[in-house]
């Protein structure tokens, strides 16, 4: 009985072998068969259904592939676990098939470093994010400081109103999922700059949540600034943002929102979105790694000059929600900022 | 006063799930599955009070879904015999993974999922009655489930104490060769309470998505976890339960608003609630301590 079980155990080992070397066989093959193909394998820091910036990461790259002969992408998913981050991001570097990591977000180039330093011939471009000059990496952050300073221009606009859900109070509220140098450095003071070309006397109560995804409690925080008096909420915690934007339309106060064009969750409650290009940003980063063109160890910053940050002022939820006056006085604004007659510079906090 | 009627909605889910886990740890088990059976409930309720179009359906499907897993714990745990810490462990990554895959399955998304067309849980609302300082707060102006919650804390303080039921739970969880050697088997009484625990966390996460017509992925957020630290720092007792639910509700609501008027870095001010627990269990522990030693110097006399 010990001796069929040695065989089949000796079977087995064997059996994982062979197929293990025809595994590695195989891969290299496909590898050697398409030379000059440009693989890049985007790494989504979550999951990308639901989130509508890396849906954009994933759509832009995805189109490169469709344009483009010879040029193939694959999807890796990393999870809201951030702690295995660095874990995924090294397991598809070993597989040295991809000329290109794509990534976006602020936390990103500090977890790729040890990796980068691990395989030297890894290219990342991380969207989203901003790291001082590596040689390996490409990073391209947008001007949150002038996407955040639109929305407080208009909440601003809004708390000195007389919309119904305005209050006496000049106070604004700000929710983050967690503390983080984007948020305070660009977000949290840019949406007051542009709450206080309204009136100066106005006041941006900011309060942190703690994580991404507990949107119970993103309600019960809102409440509380609602008692206090605050009547526009900037909220900005991820999965959460479902509890706060539940709890304001209770109230009958408002929501301004970041990052994606979504007046249709709360119509009337929702009354300004922002808006980032990621897909365009994808796709023309893309174009110039595939030819070359990108300077490797260098940053951009891109604004709303350049359409890459933009204010979704064309929405017929907006205007239905928010009077005229209002839209007008945000139009002269808008149009300021886009043709750089006012600008918001991003602070070097990198 | 708003503090006060925010920690009662707070503890509204902790106490629910709380009191499944008491009657799990009445029978000698500890049962680390809340999370997991709040989460399944929390997801089943909206997608079905959506589907249906009626908040009762929704509501009790969610419960049933609960119930249904709970069985699935109860049956690896008690009939298969496997560990029930690594089976409740299982149990909630089981959930947590299920709602996702559903999730994705069913709408599209591993996301957020928006269900605008639920219905909303109404609110108990006596606008006479709520200006009442305090007892307004505290019992009026709040969503069914919050009274479902008291209705239930009534229930297992009278099933607990006051019925042959009850009494075989607590013997199970002292000695189950007593509930034996009267022709009682130990185990039917661990599996209903499992499945009690599984109806008191359904509801428990019904709560929670209801309340927003939304789910979001891990919306539990730790909440049963939470349930099991009201249980001991309850004394394992409905109205120790009551009072640590209120405890961490309360510090959890204050914690939200002083993040509006004090300033200290937010995150101390988020822990606030977690430092409240470790107080109040350093607390509960000296007096246990206390009184044991009390107890055998009077068996010394």
């Amino acid at each position: 009985m010990q001796k069929s079980l040695k065989i089949l155990l000796i079977l087995a080992a064997v059996a994982v072998v062979a197929v293990a070397v025809v595994l590695i066989v195989l891969g290299r093959t496909g590898a050697e068969e398409s030379p000059g193909s440009f693989d890049i394998g985007v790494f989504v820091p979550g999951v990308a259904a639901g989130s509508p910036l890396y849906e954009q990461l994933v759509s832009g790259a995805e189109k490169v592939a469709s344009e483009r002969e010879m040029v193939t992408v694959k999807v890796i998913e990393g999870g809201f676990n951030q702690g295995e981050w660095e874990e995924k991001i090294t397991s598809i570097a070993a597989t040295g098939e991809y000329e290109v990591i794509l990534s976006s977000n602020p936390s990103i180039p500090f977890v790729a470093l040890p990796v980068a330093e691990a395989f030297p011939d890894q290219k990342f471009i991380i969207l989203d994010a901003i790291i001082e000059s590596h040689p390996q990496m490409y990073t391209v952050l947008y001007n949150q400081v002038e996407q955040a300073a639109m929305l407080g221009f208009l909440a601003g606009l809004i708390t000195k109103s007389d919309m119904p859900g305005a209050t006496p109070e000049l106070k604004l509220g700000l929710i983050a999922g967690q503390e983080y140098d984007a948020m305070l450095k660009m977000i949290l003071p840019g949406f007051e700059r542009g709450a206080r070309e309204i009136d100066p006397g106005i006041s941006v109560d900011f309060r942190v949540l703690g994580n991404w995804y507990d949107a119970n409690k993103a309600a019960d925080l809102a409440n509380s600034m609602l008692d206090a008096g605050v009547d526009v909420i900037l909220t900005i915690c991820g999965g959460a943002n479902q509890g706060a934007i539940t709890a304001v339309k209770e109230r009958g106060r408002y929501i301004v929102y970041m990052d994606s064009e979504d007046y249709d969750l709360a119509p009337g409650t929702i009354v300004g979105c922002s808006e980032l290009r990621q897909e365009r940003l994808v796709r023309e980063t893309l174009e110039a790694a595939i030819e070359g063109d990108l300077d490797w160890g260098s940053n951009r910053i891109v604004n709303s000059t350049d359409d890459y940050v933009a204010f979704v002022d064309n929405h017929e939820l907006y205007i239905k929600s928010v009077p005229e006056d209002i839209r007008d006085t945000m139009d002269s604004f808008l149009k300021d900022i886009r043709s750089g007659r006012r600008s918001y510079e991003v602070p070097k906090y990198w | 006063m708003n503090v006060i009627h925010n920690a009662v909605a707070i503890m509204a889910p902790f106490l629910l799930a709380a009191i499944g886990g008491l009657f799990t740890e009445l029978t000698g088990m500890l049962n680390i599955a809340l999370e997991g059976l709040m989460l399944i409930g929390a997801f089943a309720s909206v997608v079905f009070a959506s589907a249906t179009g009626s908040l009762f359906l929704g509501v009790a499907l969610g419960i049933i879904s609960s119930v249904l897993v709970a069985y699935l714990f109860a049956f690896v745990s008690l009939r298969l015999k496997a560990n029930i810490f690594i089976s409740g462990l299982a149990t909630n990554l089981l959930a947590s993974g299920l709602t996702v895959v559903l999730a994705f399955k069913l709408f599209g998304s591993k996301g957020v999922i928006h269900f605008p067309g639920a219905p909303v849980l109404p609110l108990v609302s006596v606008p006479a009655l709520e200006r009442i300082p305090i007892l307004g707060d505290l019992f009026f102006g709040h969503n069914i489930l919050v009274y479902l919650g008291w209705i239930c804390l009534v229930l297992a303080a009278v099933v607990i104490y006051k019925t042959p039921f009850g009494l075989r739970i607590r013997a199970t969880g002292h000695d189950s060769s007593t509930v034996e050697s009267l022709g009682l088997n130990p185990q039917s009484y661990q599996l209903k309470a499992i499945l009690v625990s599984g109806f008191t966390c359904g509801a428990a996460g019904s709560m929670l998505t209801l309340n927003l017509q939304a789910f979001v992925p891990n919306i539990t957020a730790g909440r049963g976890w939470i349930a099991l630290v009201v249980i001991y720092l309850g004394n394992k007792t409905p109205l120790g339960i009551l009072i640590a639910s209120f405890v961490f509700g309360f510090a959890i609501s204050i914690s939200n608003y002083a993040q509006g008027f004090m300033e200290i870095p937010a995150d101390f001010i988020l822990a606030f609630p977690y430092i409240i627990t470790v107080v109040a269990m350093i607390g509960y522990s000296a007096v246990r301590h206390y009184r044991s030693q009390k107890l055998a110097m009077r068996r010394d006399r």
